[in-house]
């Protein structure tokens, strides 16, 4: 036996002995560093700051928690004054820009402030004699013992003890999110075919990168940084099954991830600021207008439906970043919400992005939509039975679509039977299923997959990937994240200091749900096929810049 | 913020919506992952839809059955053996539902839940190897015995449960497989295992099962008398005897097939004691074992007329047999009333004694009295000198199955010896009078497998 080849033989066994290894560390380590990022994200939320205080005639004194109070009679005021001259909801108390307003509701008995009667919302000073209906009050500071704690939350540069171990905690996190990553870098060079050396750069800027977005955030950020790191966790693994799907996307894909990160970094300072805020969701409407009308315009078909947009020198998915827009365009804040429920300008958006996305005939993307306005919508409005109403004619429009559009009835017709048709509409389904179940619950090793020989294996069917050469564990802790991300913009909610914030956060959460749900159940045949992306998970430089941008969404309302 | 807290509600929905469809996937995976994986796409065990590798599977005697040989699926290296146990090892195109290919394809290609498709090296291991209970070169004889006819035959320990013999006719050759669509008349139903797979009227072999109902539901059936005049008038319809056997008991109506004693002796019997031990005998039920499932015969005369409780008391009626079943009811006759669940995977732990399934159908009594019958009939009607030195107890059946058509040839029964506890079965398609073709099967292979 020549050295050569007796080398070669070495390598290989080495390379079988690792996977062998390896495959039972990445789901141990994916659900340690899951369960370390969701703890700490899970607690911080009981932290409660409390601004001040509303002191009744009796004596009775209630903590102001948020930004934006609902006051009134009802159970789901904020501060509950119980009296029956009092309405259900009415009244919002403000906090913004270190001014305090109260704003009527349309109330029956009227709001006066030191006996001036409140015409819509007025400027109030500590110590002001409200009244609500002839229920007086006052507005007084937050107590001396209390200020510490209010200036900890807002300057974050205290050593406490607790912020050390948060810390300290976090960069442990961190560290064992980079053992993943090697491990699962090394793997792909170990695997069957090897993968090209070219990926070693893009690896590696990725691992400083991370490294530093972490320490710049430390910096910057007060409160976690946990979301943060379930994001490089998925982005992690994006680049991983592109590697071994479509190598030659790699410097691309990276490229979009620091593209996403920039974008979340400006989003998520736009954001710290409500008026800023609101002066982002203006131009972000501006924005999606503009990008609709360009797709309509210069959009070309390149899979499936028509939208991509090529300039040249880069091609994108404008509707990708159309999701940003849209959910900013649903936000409002509380008393706005109360008293004008004005929602023509974001249904408007809405009926705009319907329209086109029936003309470029991407009939996934529409349902994405729908469901967000179908969130934003009754978080606006409260209002179940037009909801009730309006998602029965969206299904008959649905149904009339699917029946009378031969590109989607084709689609559906597979559906629940593709096994009959598995070498024909039914050949993403079956793939995607046989590619998970030869995966089993530890995955072949990454790179050693074949699904990823198919079209689209890297985003439309990226989850029977994902089984394939991870496994079902890991595969199931991506849509843990994804879950985790809806559930930490609920719990978001109850606290957030704007309604906002609350409303961009959980219509991003809703985008990020429908995409995977969409996604995943479709290419296993549980829901039709409809091509969509896992955010942050599937291949696609659009996606991955605006699943940044959604999360940073989510992020700005901690 | 309580208000948008609460109206949080309806994405709390989505995302339970989206639990419950992933659950769907969840369960999906875990019941058909198996089934999903056998997909001849499936890169990882396939190569242009054929198994790229497998286990080796062994008979008894370690001749191999089965190999993968320079990434080819090799089947024995005799062509007449290797056709012979097609059913047992199933082929490469994965159609016989009850071959080893198939129920044993998790463990032969090392596929599992746990695991997938990965292998360590991309290599099988011993684990991957099975051991069959099976004697392929007998199963060779049995096969040539069937001279091309239709049909099946099958032995087995009814001590240990052992299957040693079981072939099933027509088969091909698995190695180069012929065009099977060409000749349907030749290939008909030619992945079927008809030992496991298939029912058949009964005709006469079911007369057993009359019988034994009548041991134990009638106190003095013994004693009793029945004249055969070669007809007798039941309801509307007549019911025959090729010749007058006059006056017969039990023992003698078994042993000459009297079907105008039987027709009365099923009468008295009833037909819910005659449905119930026909149960206990193993109709109506699929046996499971080795991941193999048998199809059922059938008995229903709950409902039956007198005159169809006749007919079915003779094996007629809509009475169907499984093969199988019928051995190991005859197996369980030798063995004192116990059944022995069947095995075709030999065991290689020190447990089988304790694992054995077995299962009481007759008292002791009744067992030996119906042995003691099953020996009369060799000794009385089908001679003795065929089957010298066998201690053979057997009954054969000649099924009538429609105008114009040969009947089907039955011959089943068992060896009453320490030394070879063997139960077996044959039945021949249209094979013509079960004592006379399917008993010279039995001969032949029953000699052989006491010889080897
Ligand atoms: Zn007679």
């Amino acid at each position: 036996m020549s050295i050569n080849l007796f080398l070669s033989d070495l390598t290989a066994q080495a390379a079988s002995a690792y996977t062998l290894v390896a495959r039972w560390l990445f789901p141990l380590l994916a659900l340690v560093i899951l369960v370390r990022c969701l703890v700490p994200l899970i607690q911080e939320r009981s932290a409660n700051t409390v601004w001040g205080y509303l002191v009744l005639a009796n004596g009775t004194s209630i903590p102001v928690r948020n930004w934006e109070n609902l006051i009134g009679r009802g159970k789901y005021a904020d501060i509950v004054v119980n009296f029956p001259v009092v309405s259900r909801s009415h009244a919002v108390l403000t906090f913004r820009n270190g001014i305090w307003t109260i704003a009527d509701l349309g109330s029956k008995g009227g709001i006066t402030v030191n006996g001036v009667k409140v015409d819509k919302a007025q400027e109030i000073q500590f110590g002001d004699v409200i009244s609500l209906a002839g229920i007086e009050m006052a507005l007084v500071p937050q107590l001396q013992n209390e200020a510490s704690k209010f200036t900890d939350v807002a300057g974050g540069s205290s050593d406490t003890e607790g912020e050390k171990n948060s810390a300290l905690n976090s960069a442990v996190t961190l560290l064992l999110l980079f053992l993943f990553q090697v491990l699962a870098l090394v793997q792909l060079f170990a695997s069957r075919d090897g993968i090209t050396l070219a990926a070693l750069p893009v690896f590696g800027i990725y691992f400083l990168v991370e490294l530093l977005h972490y320490l710049l955030m430390r910096r910057l950020q007060s409160g976690n940084i946990e979301l943060e790191l379930l994001a490089y966790f998925l982005c992690g693994l994006n680049l991983a099954l592109v590697a071994s799907a479509a190598p030659s996307d790699l410097k691309k894909q990276l490229a979009a991830i620091l593209l996403g990160i920039a974008a979340y970094t400006v989003i998520t300072w736009f954001c710290r600021d409500l008026g800023r805020a609101r002066r982002l969701k203006y131009l972000a409407l501006g924005g999606g207008v503009l990008l609709l009308i360009l797709n309509l315009a210069f959009g070309e078909k390149i899979y499936g439906a028509r939208n991509w947009i090529n300039l040249g020198f880069i091609t994108f998915q404008p509707l990708e970043f159309v999701k940003i827009s849209f959910v900013l365009a649903g936000t409002a804040t509380l008393d706005r919400l109360l008293t004008t429920r004005n929602m023509t300008a974001f249904i408007a958006f809405a009926g705009a992005c319907m329209i086109t996305l029936a003309l470029i005939r991407d009939f996934g993307t529409a349902v994405v939509f729908f469901g967000a306005f179908l969130v934003i919508a009754f978080m606006y409005s409260g209002d179940l039975r037009t909801l009730f109403l309006v998602t029965a004619g969206a299904a008959f429009a649905g149904i009339a679509v699917v029946t009378f559009m031969p590109y989607i009835a084709m689609r559906f017709a597979a559906w629940g039977k593709v096994w009959q048709y598995a070498d024909s509409t039914g050949f993403q389904q079956t793939r995607t299923m046989i590619a998970a179940a030869s995966g089993g619950l530890f995955g072949v090793g990454g790179g050693n997959g074949y699904l990823k020989n198919i079209a689209a294996a890297d985003t439309d069917l990226v989850f029977g990937m994902l089984c394939e050469e991870w496994g079902l564990l890991v595969a199931l802790c991506v849509l843990l994240v994804i879950i985790f991300f809806v559930f930490y913009a609920v719990l978001l909610t109850k606290n957030s200091r704007s309604a906002f914030y609350a409303i961009a956060a959980c219509g991003a959460a809703t985008i990020f749900l429908l995409q995977t749900a969409l996604n995943v159940l479709g290419s296993v045949d549980v829901l039709p096929l409809t091509g969509l992306t896992i955010p942050f998970i599937s291949n696609g430089g659009s996606s991955m810049v605006a699943s940044w941008g959604l999360l940073a969404l989510i992020r700005s309302a901690a | 913020m309580k208000l948008l807290a609460i109206r949080t509600l309806v994405l709390i929905a989505l995302a339970l919506l989206f639990l419950a469809g992933f659950t769907v996937f969840v369960g999906r995976y875990l019941h058909s992952a198996a089934v999903w994986a056998q997909h001849p796409s499936n890169r990882h065990l396939y190569q242009s839809g054929r198994l790229k590798e497998t286990g080796t599977i062994y008979d008894r005697r370690g001749e191999i059955l089965l190999e993968t040989k320079d990434g080819v699926l090799t089947f024995h290296s005799e062509q007449s053996v290797r056709t012979a146990v097609m059913h047992v090892t199933g082929d490469r195109g994965g159609n016989v539902a009850t071959g080893m290919l198939k129920v044993m394809w998790e463990r032969l290609t090392g596929w599992n839940l746990l695991n997938g498709a990965y292998r360590y090296r991309d290599k099988l291991s011993a684990a991957n190897d099975l051991t069959l209970t099976l004697d392929a070169r007998l199963s060779a004889l049995a096969y040539k015995e069937l001279k091309g006819r239709k049909g099946a035959v099958g032995v087995y320990n009814y001590k240990t449960g052992e299957i040693i013999c079981m072939t099933s006719s027509p088969s091909f050759d698995p190695q180069n497989p012929p065009d099977i669509e060409a000749d349907p008349e030749r290939y008909e139903g030619v992945y079927l295992n008809r030992l496991l797979s298939a029912a058949y009227t009964p005709g006469s072999i079911f007369k057993v099962v009359t019988a034994a109902a009548a041991l134990e539901t009638i106190p003095d059936i013994e004693e009793r008398h029945y004249q055969c005049s070669g007809k007798i008038q039941i309801g509307a319809d007549t019911v025959t005897c090729l010749v007058p056997h006059g006056d017969v008991t039990l023992r003698d109506a078994l042993a000459h097939s009297c079907n105008v004693a039987f027709a009365q002796i099923a009468g008295e019997v009833g037909a819910d004691a005659l449905q119930h031990y026909a149960e206990l005998a193993g109709f109506n039920n699929r046996l499971t074992f080795d991941g193999i499932k048998t199809a059922a015969g059938k008995v229903d005369v709950k409902h039956a007329a007198p005159v169809e409780l006749a007919w079915a008391g003779i094996g007629q009626h809509t009475n169907t047999a499984n093969p199988l079943a019928y051995m190991v009811f005859m197996g369980a006759i030798a063995n004192g009333g116990l059944s022995v669940a069947p095995e075709i995977i030999a065991r290689e732990n020190m447990l089988p004694a304790m694992t054995k399934a077995e299962k009481r159908i007759l008292p002791t009594e009744t067992a030996e009295k119906l042995k003691e019958m099953l020996r009369n009939n060799t000794l009385a009607v089908y001679g003795e000198s065929r089957f010298s030195g066998l201690e053979l107890c057997a009954k054969s059946g000649t099924a009538e199955v429609g105008k114009g058509k040969e009947p089907h040839a039955w011959f089943a029964g068992f060896l009453d010896r320490e030394d070879f506890p063997y139960a077996f079965v044959v039945i021949i398609e249209n094979g013509g009078t079960g004592s006379r073709t399917a008993a010279a099967v039995a001969a032949g292979v029953l000699h052989a497998a006491v010889a080897r």
